[in-house]
């Protein structure tokens, strides 16, 4: 008989449920304006209170998508953490609840480990071992997957994360948030004019905290002989500012392949939806022989589809948790 | 108070001050503009409070949470946040409330409800590696 799973994920902004069978995800439906038109009312923006009044509007959604009922479903996975204490929270207690009426096990998810496994929510699917470079709004690091329970994190962020680098050169910018996407558009009319510093870092590790600095030191000192400067040379300081993010990133993806071996080499996050760093890594991967792997963008971002895909693998080992089980922050 | 702090090496010296002037006083709001070094300076505060966790940009996250000896630290970061119904709704007083150190950048949204004895850290760019600090 078919197995039915139910995914919860809430541990940042978004309020998302999905509903998976036999492995192959039937429903990935996140909180956003045509849920709340189904049902009325607005779509309240980040926190814990949002959450609240998302929730049920979105398993519905998801189960009514997928054309699956309540009742049959076999378990519910949902992320415990990391992330904001007051979201999990929420997303924990309602499939807590549910799990409880329905009499059917739990399982729970780390929350950073399903960003990675969200490359078997589709095809082509890595071969282990695989590495992946996790780079997002508040992430950035580079772990070596030998198993979906057996990740070890190679290298991280020491101070801001890639997503952030992004979005803070926005601000400076004058641009509204989140900067990314804009700031990818906005390169692809312009070219690496203006130099920025590598980061000195571990071997593995990233910073972004100095490129930002860099940049507001430039833009200040360029103001100051130009007071247009940043109107006159959008394009180009954006594709400046990109160029050096994805190099930094691409350089530490490269390393990490050459010291362990591995050829297998995928992105994830919501920056993995940035132009230049998916060229980036089929060119890189073209060069150095690598078969590279970028999930579908709707995989990228915060979603319960990866949280269902993640919860799969542990219902298969029956990595099951019991009602006590609570929502932490840092796990 | 206020200090010259020409390097980060300067730093850890100023903070220990810092510290010991605050006492008790455990809620710390953290003002500069983006680049100033607020991050840098929480950093170093919990390591001198004897957190060994990595300690990285909230900005995404909103809040970070540390593991010490005695309990916790909470790094806040309200820069994503609006107004203060959407810190009153992210459970911003829950934080508050504790008798543990939140240390807390972009400020400014909650400021009707910052506690009578915060903590106030204004860091100024004076230029590329110097900055001056002012704590109230």
């Amino acid at each position: 008989m078919a197995v039915n799973l139910l995914a919860i994920e809430s541990s940042c902004d978004d309020t998302s449920a999905s509903v998976l069978q036999d492995g192959n995800i039937l429903s990935n439906v996140v909180a956003n304006q045509d849920v709340h038109q189904l049902y009325g009312g607005v779509v309240p923006e980040v926190a814990s209170r949002a959450h609240q009044e998302n929730i049920l509007p979105v398993v519905d959604a998801a189960l009514k998508k997928a054309g699956i009922s309540k009742k049959e479903l076999d378990a519910i996975a949902f992320t415990r953490g990391p992330g904001l204490i007051g979201s999990l929270i929420v997303g924990v207690s309602f499939a807590k609840g549910l799990a409880l009426s329905l009499n059917i096990p739990l399982i729970q998810v780390n929350h950073m480990d399903a960003h990675v496994l969200a490359h078997f929510a589709e095809d082509p699917k890595p071969d282990f071992p695989f590495l992946c470079l996790t780079v997002s709004g508040g992430h950035t690091q580079i772990a070596r997957v030998d198993a979906p329970d057996n990740m070890t994190i190679l290298g991280k962020t020491i101070d801001d994360a890639a997503g952030e680098a992004f979005d803070k050169t926005g601000k400076l910018l004058g641009l509204p948030y989140p900067a990314g996407p804009i700031i990818d558009k906005n390169s692809k009319l312009g070219s690496a004019l203006f130099n920025f510093p590598k980061p000195k870092v571990g071997e593995l590790d990233f910073s972004f905290s100095g490129l930002k600095t860099s940049i507001r030191y430039f833009l200040q000192k360029e103001r100051e002989k130009n007071i247009n400067f940043i109107e006159e040379n959008m394009n180009d300081i954006c594709r400046s500012v990109q160029d050096r993010i994805v190099s930094i990133l691409m350089d530490k993806l490269e390393t990490a392949a050459d010291q362990t071996g591995i050829k297998e080499v995928a992105i994830a996050g919501g920056v993995s939806a940035n132009n230049a760093l998916r060229a980036s890594i089929k060119e890189v991967g073209e060069k150095k022989g690598w078969n590279t792997y970028i999930p579908a963008f709707q995989y990228c971002t915060d979603n319960a589809g990866m949280i269902a895909v993640a919860g799969y693998f542990k219902y298969l080992n029956k990595d099951f948790v019991g009602q006590d089980v609570a929502a932490s922050a840092r796990i | 108070m206020e200090w010259i702090v020409k390097s980060e090496i300067e730093l850890p010296a100023v903070l220990k001050e810092m510290l010991e002037t605050a006492g008790n006083r455990k809620k710390w709001m953290f003002t500069g503009d983006l680049g100033a070094g607020k991050t840098t300076m929480i950093k170093q505060i919990c390591k001198i409070l004897g957190c060994n966790d990595d300690i990285t940009s909230p900005t995404f996250s909103i809040v970070n949470e540390y593991e010490v000896e005695k309990g916790v630290i909470f790094h806040l970061d309200l820069y994503r946040l609006k107004d203060l119904e959407e810190a009153l709704n992210m459970g911003i007083e829950e934080y508050l409330d504790q008798d543990v150190y939140c240390f807390i950048e972009w400020p400014a949204v909650i400021k009707p409800i910052w506690p009578l004895d915060a903590v106030q850290i204004s860091v100024q760019i004076l230029d590329d590696s110097t900055r001056k600090i002012l704590f109230l």
